[in-house]
Parts: structure tokens; C-alpha cells; sequence
């Protein structure tokens, strides 16, 4: 068959369609729907699946997250007035994971203490985060404004600090806070840098135990042992309340992701026997990746089977009028194989129906699921990705139900003896 | 004039199966010479609309022989029976049998579309039948906006754009007036002029009478066949008033 002849076949298939417009549209309905769904679940697929790679882009595959908690049963007597809960990792565990598991290859620590950091008179509540100088690009932290402190700045224990965005903002300074100098436990913090991003990804902040209500300002961590110490106090109206944490988290690093999950059993071996109450946990940041690929899988397999049946009712639906258009057609059958038609061209003439509805439909269904996309983008806080390739993906699925739902109705039609046909009214 | 166009031998049509067979025609010889223009006529039941149906393609004889054109057409299959329903008959039916989604220009194409011809092609050849039967003025109608002379205009232009060797036409003024029917008939008296073959089944005594030859069945059988008498022509018409 010539390109010629198909194109002029197509051409007939896309006229049968306007002959009775308002029957296509109800008989598209079908696809548009199940190619609508097709493309907005590939997109908030594609969208959950990058949100995943961003949070565990942030946390670090190969990283093991070990926080300081405060274990239940340590809570202040009743009959105390003062109290200092002491709990959480110690120098000497940090030595210990140093000491006997070997797959560490780094191994940072984490001081955080609450506090107030004050700026002329504007109080603001803080958590001063401690942290060694590599912490800062392995989380992320990316300096927008001026410059990151360094291995020297924590040798030397200097008296300077990074903030976020938000406390700069909560400063309402009128001159230009890079440079000045905020109050942090009675001690003067030179801000050398603004920290570009607002604040951490939700799962991110979970993972490193963060409070979200409290400004994050990152010190050396020789810094922050030098003036702040581990002590952090709580005073209450008339109680007073402290806990001692010796180290607030330790972040340890593995080389290869392969070594994540027997560091961390090792990991949990060791502390176990030196803590008797639960006041550390582990996070594992690649088992999150993998439960959240697992639920990412779920999801997949339930959005699949909702489509496929949605296209199944699409692909039914054609099939359906199209056996009636064909009883409604019978004499025009009976005519064109009286003027020479074969079997094969009746077929082809009801495929070329079916699949123009059906792909018609589908670049229908295809608008409306990317509209669906920017109405949930817009109304969630769901993330949708479009791909060029789904649309491509829609079609050739529309064109296979299509077909596959034509084949039996195409087929009743040519099979018609050519001599009822005529005949019939 | 010697050119055979359509011979049948022996042609017999059996309907049914094992003890219900039914036999519709009995062994029929008929040759029809090119140019000729032949009537079918016979009360219902008589056989003449499976006949018709033979001669057209549509069908395949219980056993016989059927040349068309000089070719063996009895047992063909499907495919090459639709080949010479589209290369060598053209049909004209009592009720035109136009396609209604299709406007006047692609009903006369079909038969050159499933012949495989190139648009471009098709379309003078379209144009140069429908301007023969003065209906260039309405190419673009569609069957439901036309009278039903002009339908059938349509339909004999249809019937002629493949160039066949024989037309079948059907009762082709059953469906219309006197006036549209006297001018059909016109028409197929010049196509007959012009030498082409004509097949025609007819029960109207008076057009039966006008052609120069009729096959008369009865039961199954040709009971008569040649000029039409006089007498001929008044037993039908006394039969059809009484």
C-alpha cells in the first residue's frame, strides 16, 4: 500500500468521526480518561520518585545518622527543684565506632544546644547547631552570601557563625547583618555567611532530629565546646530544668553504599552494650530510599491497574458502538463489497474508525491529564514531572486499545454476507 | 457482435443442507453477447434475484459454469469475486444504494478507490460520467439533498467508472415516478446505443416489452427467452391488473 492510500484511509477513519460528533465524543469519554490517568500518574510518579532523590541527595547514601534522644523514663522528679537529665551519645562512643568498626571512613560530630541568640534587642530562639567544617557540604549547606567557616575558624575557635535566610529576616536589621555580630550564650558571633536555602527538605530536618520552630545557626564545633558547652537549660517559672547531651549527633560516612546496612547493624551492636536506656536511634538514610521506593512501587502498581482498567472500559465502550454502527451500517457494508470490496478493506475501514477514535481520545485525554497535573501542582503539595515521552507513551496506547477493540467489530463487519446486506433495512 | 460477454452452463443453486436442500435453479444455459441489452423478468420466487445474484459476483453456483468476460467465474474465492464485482459488473440498484456520508463525487469513486487507483486519477474519470448523466452540478451533494432520478443518475455513473463489461441493473425505475423513470430508461437506452452490455430485471411489463430481448423464468427454469411478443407483454400486463 502506497503512503498515499494510507493516508487517504486515515483521512476516511478521522471523517467518520465528525459524521456524528456528539456519539465520538461519548464514545472517546473512555479514553480520555484512561489516557488522562495514564499521564498524570506517569508524571506524579516521575514527580515522587525525584522528591525521593532529593531528600536522600541531601541526607546521603552512604550516610548513618546517629541521634541523641531523650529516653522516656527520664523526666524531672517532682520533688526536685533542679535537675539535669543526662542521656545521649558520648565522646567516648564517637571513639569507640572510631576504634572497632571498620567500614567508618568519617565520622563527624554534632553539638546543639538551644539557646537565644540576641541582636541589639531582638531575641530570637535558636538552635546553635556545632558542626565540624565538612558537615556543611555534606548536607548541603551552601553559603549564599559571604563565606563558610573552616577547619582553621574551628582550630582556632572563632567566634563565628552562619545563620538561615529566616533569622536574617527575623533580625529586621537596617544595616546589613553579614558582618555583625549576634549574642549567643553571652558571647559575640561574628555572621560570616548567609546560608542560601531557606531551610531543609521536611524529611531531611526529621532525619537530623531538628526542630523546626527554632532558627538553625551553625558555629565550629570547637567553637560551641569552648563557649556553650553540652549543658542545655530549660527555665520554667520557678523550675529549673537542663540536660546534659555530650554529643547531640554523630554522622557517620561509609564508602560505598553496600557497607550502609552492616555499619549500621555493627554500629547498633556496639552502642547497644554501652547504652542500657534507649537514648539513641539510628537513621539510615538508604533505607529510607528503599521504603520509600517500595511505597513508590505500591503506588505504581495500583496507578497501573486503575488505568488499565479505565482503558479497558474505554477500549469496551468503542468496541460497543462500534458493533452498533455496524448494524446501523450494514447496507453501506453491503454496497462497497458489491462495488469491490474485500473482506480486508471492510476490516480496515472499522480498525481505521476505532483507532482514530481511540487515538483521538487519547490526544484528548492527554490535554486533560496535563491539566489535571497543573490542578494538582496547584492544589497539593504533590510534585508532577511531564516527560515528552508520555505523550508519546498515551498514544501508542490508545492506538493498541484501539485496534485491539476494533479487531472483533471489524471483524463481524467483514465477515457480512454482501447479499443480506444489501437487503438489509 | 460475436463477443461472448456472460455464458452460463448447467448453472444451479441449491440453498440448505442434507435433506432441506432447496433448489432454486435448475441447471440454466444463457449467453449474452456483447451490446446486448436484456430484460429478466418472472413472478417472485421464480429465481430471478438469485440469478442476478450470480451473475453479479456476489454469489457462487452450487455447480456449473459461469464465463464472464471470457473467464471462469464460478468458483472463485472471496477476493478475486470482489475483483470482478469491482473490475467487471457495475450494479444499479431499485434503491440506489448511494452511501449517505459520502457526497456525490466519492460515491462514483468508490469502485476506482478499491481498485486501487491514485486520487488524482480518479477524478476526471469521475467527472467525465457524472457530466454524461448531467449531474456535474451537484459534486459535491450529498445523497440525501438529491431527487431520486438524480440518485439513480448517480448510481448508473457509479455502475460505469470502472469501465465493466457488464451492467446488472436491478428494478431500476421501481423506486422512482413515471417521469424520472421514463428518464432512466433514456439513459440506459443510449448506453445502450453506446454498445455496452445491459442486464436488466424488470417486472414492469411495458419497459419488458420495449427491449429487444427477455429472459423469462419461471420455477427455477428460462422458460422463454427472445423478443418480446405482443402477447407476451399482454398476458403480464392482464396478470398484474387482474
Amino acid at each position: 500500500m502506497s503512503l498515499e492510500r494510507i493516508l487517504e484511509i486515515l483521512g476516511q477513519g478521522l471523517r467518520g468521526l465528525r459524521r456524528n460528533k456528539l456519539r465520538s465524543f461519548l464514545t472517546m469519554l473512555g479514553m480520555i480518561f484512561g489516557v488522562g490517568s495514564v499521564i498524570t500518574m506517569l508524571s506524579v510518579g516521575a514527580g515522587a520518585r525525584a522528591e525521593i532523590l532529593a531528600r536522600i541527595g541531601e541526607l546521603g547514601v552512604t550516610n548513618i545518622i546517629l541521634n541523641s534522644i531523650k529516653p522516656p523514663e527520664e523526666t524531672k522528679p517532682a520533688d526536685q527543684e533542679e535537675w539535669i537529665a543526662r542521656y545521649g551519645l558520648t565522646f567516648d562512643d564517637a571513639e569507640y565506632i572510631r576504634a572497632v568498626v571498620p567500614t567508618v571512613s568519617d565520622l563527624l560530630r554534632v553539638n546543639r544546644v538551644t539557646e537565644r541568640a540576641w541582636y541589639g534587642s531582638r531575641r530570637i530562639e535558636s538552635s546553635v547547631m556545632g558542626v565540624e567544617p565538612r558537615h556543611l557540604a555534606m548536607f548541603g549547606l551552601t553559603v549564599g552570601r559571604g563565606r563558610a567557616f573552616t577547619t582553621v575558624d574551628d582550630r582556632s575557635r572563632s567566634k563565628v557563625c552562619l545563620v538561615r535566610p529566616g533569622f536574617v529576616r527575623q533580625l529586621e536589621s537596617v544595616v546589613d547583618p553579614l558582618g555583625q555580630h549576634v549574642s549567643i550564650g553571652g558571647y559575640p558571633f561574628e555572621i560570616i555567611g548567609i546560608l542560601e536555602d531557606a531551610q531543609f527538605r521536611s524529611h531531611t530536618a526529621k532525619a537530623l532530629n531538628l526542630d523546626g520552630a527554632a532558627q538553625e545557626i551553625y558555629v565550629p564545633y570547637s567553637t560551641s565546646m569552648s563557649t556553650l558547652g553540652t549543658l542545655t537549660a530549660i527555665q520554667r517559672a520557678g523550675s529549673y530544668e537542663a540536660s546534659k547531651v555530650e554529643l547531640d549527633q554523630i554522622v557517620v560516612s561509609v564508602r560505598s553504599p553496600e557497607e550502609v546496612f552492616d555499619t549500621a547493624r555493627m554500629l547498633s551492636a556496639a552502642l547497644g552494650s554501652k547504652h542500657k536506656k534507649k537514648d539513641f536511634e539510628i537513621v539510615v538514610p538508604l533505607e529510607l530510599l528503599q521504603q520509600s521506593e517500595a511505597t513508590q512501587r505500591t503506588f505504581n502498581l495500583v496507578m497501573i491497574l486503575i488505568a488499565s482498567i479505565s482503558l479497558l472500559v474505554g477500549g469496551i465502550g468503542i468496541a460497543n458502538i462500534m458493533l452498533a454502527t455496524i448494524t446501523e451500517r450494514t447496507r453501506e457494508i453491503g454496497v462497497r463489497r458489491a462495488l469491490g470490496a474485500r473482506r480486508r478493506d471492510i476490516s480496515v475501514q472499522f480498525l481505521t474508525e476505532t483507532t482514530s477514535i481511540a487515538v483521538v481520545g487519547g490526544l484528548i485525554g492527554c490535554l486533560a491529564g496535563l491539566a489535571g497535573i497543573q490542578g494538582i501542582a496547584r492544589y497539593t503539595s504533590w510534585k508532577a514531572i511531564v516527560e515528552p515521552h508520555y505523550v508519546l507513551v498515551a498514544l501508542s496506547i490508545s492506538c493498541a486499545v484501539g485496534i485491539l477493540f476494533g479487531i472483533y467489530p471489524a471483524r463481524r463487519a467483514a465477515q457480512m454476507n454482501p447479499i443480506t446486506a444489501l437487503r438489509h433495512e | 457482435m460475436g463477443d461472448v460477454v456472460l455464458e452460463l452452463a448447467g448453472l444451479t443453486k441449491e440453498f440448505g443442507l442434507g435433506e432441506n436442500v432447496l433448489r432454486i435453479l435448475h441447471g440454466l444455459d444463457l449467453v449474452i453477447r456483447r451490446g446486448e441489452f436484456v430484460g429478466i423478468v418472472g413472478a417472485s420466487g421464480s429465481g430471478k434475484t438469485t440469478l442476478l445474484n450470480l451473475l453479479g459476483c456476489l454469489d457462487r453456483p452450487t455447480s456449473g459454469r459461469y464465463w464472464l468476460a471470457g473467464r471462469d467465474v464460478a468458483q472463485l474465492d472471496d477476493d478475486e469475486l470482489a475483483r470482478e464485482r469491482n473490475r467487471s459488473i457495475g450494479f444499479i440498484f431499485q434503491s440506489f444504494q448511494l452511501i449517505p456520508q459520502l457526497d456525490v463525487l466519492e460515491n462514483v469513486e468508490l469502485p476506482l478507490f478499491y481498485d486501487g487507483a491514485p486520487r488524482k486519477e480518479r477524478r476526471p474519470r469521475c467527472e467525465e460520467l457524472l457530466a454524461s448523466v448531467g449531474m456535474m452540478h451537484r459534486l459535491h451533494s450529498y445523497p440525501t439533498q438529491l431527487s431520486g432520478g438524480e440518485c439513480q443518475r448517480v448510481a448508473i455513473a457509479r455502475a460505469l467508472v470502472n469501465r465493466p463489461a457488464l451492467l446488472l441493473a436491478d428494478e431500476p425505475t421501481g423506486n422512482l415516478d413515471s417521469k424520472n423513470g421514463a428518464e432512466v430508461m433514456q439513459l440506459f437506452r443510449r448506453l445502450h446505443a453506446e454498445g455496452r452490455t445491459i442486464v436488466m430485471v424488470t417486472h414492469n411489463p411495458e419497459i419488458a416489452a420495449a427491449l429487444p430481448r427477455v429472459v423469462e423464468m419461471q420455477d427455477g427454469r428460462i422458460v422463454r427467452d427472445g423478443a418480446p411478443e405482443a402477447r407476451l407483454a399482454a398476458a403480464m400486463a392482464s396478470g398484474a391488473h387482474a
